[in-house]
């Protein structure tokens, strides 16, 4: 009798995949050519490459998946997007996994994580980004010692800034926060329903 | 008259001004008249993945275009390549998709919102090229940057995702408005090769190389200015310049201006008061010395 297939298999993280990651349905159409990995201009730099990613996920490697620093390092060129024949957006895709990675308790990229939330924080305090506030508020997301060590490795960056009339010394102040927007309030009731309103929130 | 909203991001107000600025004073001396959405937000860039899902990042920029609707549909001209491609991504998404855009809507009459899908984003070069096009922009050219080697760097997003107005992968709208300028256009591989984006404050190294190999790329060409319509692009390729050199053992000294500084020393508006050329980290009235 022929043997059964694979009891291994498990398409639980791809189902996962396809319900819960912005965009995750999205990998149902890769045939595995990899241009996505071919065009990438950090593939060099990666372990798993986007396509090796989508086979991963469908092989319900869950683990090495949503910890895999390489969902985390996408500089959302759009190269893999415009060169895709099959039109999967694998830009999206990776954004997906790494938010979705992120809100089930992997890190798989600290710094990264660390601006990206002080961007976030940024927006939904504020409704705009106030660069200096970013930059800072990234700093200092591990105590004000360490983020003053940061601070001081990039003090030729922000001198030459300031220098030359390019960045507010204001916002490098802690605690100083950016201008809001007129309807703040408004803004963030809506991030909120959209937040529990998306794929993977809570309604 | 002309007008557009000029949407000109988080970026423009502080680390990009010589961007805003300068497009502010070539707009004016083509005669466009640019008005501000009132209330805006940021538009999430292409980092807002890390914090926060997909729905609340095309609501971010549902909300900016409701306000463009409501406050006179003129067409939205983006300075910032990611302020561009982000929107223009949101706004496409929601033409495409009625279910989406009746979900947005909900979620924007928190703030008695409401979009119809009329506004249209665009890239200040397309704006440039296509509205107002070279030939009134070569009639506008007073002190012509003759014999200047200008290496137009476009960058990723600049044209992407959906080649509006320019090819995605072999581009040319940059290069004629450099020409249009009175300067020579350098041709080089690396034309839309990704600078690194945001990776360069969380990865550092990764960003070096990038920035890298597009410095080479175009001054191996001959290239004795960069131009760029991008201020992330700018503000790796210039205010790391010096890093680069350091940690790639070169000595590169190149400097990198926006499209629109160039347009406004051609134009023979003020150097500083309306070009930013002193906002410019590495210094480029040497090089542009046929204009002055």
């Amino acid at each position: 009798m022929a043997q059964k297939a694979s009891s291994k298999y498990d398409p639980t993280f791809a189902k996962e995949v396809f319900e819960k990651v912005d965009s995750g349905e999205e990998i149902k159409k890769c045939m595995q050519c990899g241009v996505c990995a071919a065009s990438c201009p950090l593939a060099d730099k990666m372990e798993f490459s986007p396509r090796k990613i989508f086979t991963m996920i469908r092989a319900g490697e869950r683990q090495k998946v949503l910890a895999s620093k390489d969902i985390m390092l996408c500089t959302s060129c759009y190269t893999c997007i415009v060169r895709c024949p099959r039109k999967v957006p694998v830009m999206e895709v990776m954004h997906g996994l790494a938010h979705h990675a992120l809100r089930s308790g992997f890190v798989p990229r600290k710094e990264s994580s660390k601006f990206g939330k002080a961007f976030w924080d940024c927006i939904y305090k504020t409704g705009r980004v106030d660069e200096g506030v970013a930059a800072r508020n990234y700093y200092l997301a591990d105590g004000l010692v360490a983020g003053a060590k940061r601070g001081l490795e990039m003090k030729d960056i922000a001198l030459n800034m300031l220098k030359h009339k390019r960045m507010n010394i204001m916002s490098a102040i802690p605690g100083i926060q950016g201008k809001k927007i007129k309807n703040i309030a408004t803004l963030q009731k809506m991030l909120d329903k959209a937040e529990a309103m998306g794929k993977g929130g809570s309604k | 008259m002309t007008k557009y909203f000029l949407y000109s991001g988080c970026s423009l107000e502080t680390s990009a001004s010589n961007y805003l600025i300068s497009v502010e004073s070539v707009f004016k001396a083509l005669g466009v008249e640019l008005r501000e959405i009132e209330d805006w937000n940021c538009c999430g860039a292409s980092i807002s993945y890390i914090g926060a899902n997909h729905l609340s990042q095309v609501v971010l920029n549902a909300r900016n275009l409701a306000l463009a609707e409501a406050q006179g549909g003129y067409d939205i001209v983006a300075p910032c390549s990611s302020c561009y491609i982000v929107m223009n991504q949101v706004n496409r998404e929601l033409g495409e998709d009625p279910a989406l855009m009746q979900k947005v809507n909900s979620i924007l009459a928190e703030g008695n919102l409401t979009y119809k899908g009329s506004v249209k984003v665009r890239h200040v070069l397309d704006v440039l090229y296509n509205d107002v096009g070279v030939e009134t922009i070569k009639s506008r050219v007073k002190k012509p940057l003759k014999g200047v080697k200008v290496g137009g760097y476009v960058g990723c997003q600049t044209v992407r995702p959906y080649g509006e107005y320019d090819s995605v992968e072999r581009p040319v709208v940059m290069d004629r408005l450099i020409e249009a300028l009175g300067a020579e256009s350098v041709n080089f591989s690396h034309k839309i090769k990704c600078c690194g984006s945001g990776i360069f404050l969380t990865e550092l190294d990764y960003g070096y190389e990038l920035a890298g190999n597009i410095l080479e790329s175009a001054t191996s060409k001959g290239a004795k200015v960069m131009t760029t319509a991008c201020p992330l692009c700018q503000l790796n390729l210039e205010a790391y310049q010096e890093r680069v050199n350091k940690a790639l053992k070169k000595s590169y000294n190149v400097p990198v201006t926006f499209i629109t500084q160039l347009m406004a020393v051609a134009f023979g508006l003020d150097p500083s008061k309306d070009a930013c050329l002193d906002r410019n980290i590495i210094p480029v009235e040497k090089a542009l010395k046929t204009a002055a």
